[in-house]
């Protein structure tokens, strides 16, 4: 059975993903790279354990010119949305006014 | 937890009308909206989507602060405060479900 929720606990199972999470919890964002770097584990074993925390929808990966950088998955994205229209609904009554 | 902050170029008064008018709620939230605004009113907004939601007023502090509960689960607070370029908008949401002790979880490994 792969629920969401079957798929987060399988993720975070693991001590390894779990240096992942707390990595990217501190920096934010984070390649590839850069987590192989500060993490004892091959490169190899870092884009496995981002791709099964991406399916879990842990981490969300962003392109940024050549490098992908990852990061945890930010919840709250409708309340960018509704701020940016009360924005937006606060200019047009001004700009009525 | 839910966390973002916005200026809004209008003063607190107009912002706080843009929050709680039913009709204003209709030019950038929800398509349809009926609100009591007052603790224990209800609230209701609907989308052309379909979709709808509702809520409980829990706090009106007038051009101040308002929150509500979602019927559905988690609680928003909304607070205005006086900013150089408008009004500064808090908004939290936060929710009791699992997300939260996923956050818990983050921020705690963060500390190990």
């Amino acid at each position: 059975m792969s629920d969401p929720l079957n798929l987060v606990f399988g993720a975070l199972a693991d001590p390894s993903r779990r240096q992942v999470i707390g990595y990217l919890s501190e920096r934010e964002t984070a390649t590839a790279t850069e987590l192989t770097g500060e993490l004892p584990m091959t490169r190899q074993a870092v884009a496995k354990h981002l791709a099964t925390l991406a399916d879990a929808g842990l981490v969300e990966s962003e392109r940024q010119g050549r490098e992908t950088r990852y990061r945890l998955t930010q919840t709250g994205a409708e309340w960018d949305d509704r701020l940016d229209a009360l924005k937006q609904h606060l200019q047009r009554r001004r700009g009525r006014a | 937890m839910i966390h973002r902050e916005i200026v809004l170029p209008a003063p607190r008064a107009e912002v706080w009308e843009a929050l709680t008018d039913p009709e204003r709620l209709e030019d950038w939230f929800a398509n349809d909206v009926d609100l009591d605004l007052r603790p224990g009113g209800g609230a209701s907004f609907r989308w052309s989507n379909g979709e709808e939601r509702h809520a409980t007023v829990t706090e009106v502090d007038f051009e101040r602060r308002l929150t509500f509960e979602w019927e559905d689960e988690g609680e928003v607070e909304l607070t205005l405060d006086d900013d150089a370029d408008g009004t500064r908008l808090t908004v939290i949401e936060s929710s009791p479900s699992w997300s939260t002790a996923l956050d818990f979880q983050a921020s705690a490994l963060a500390c190990v």
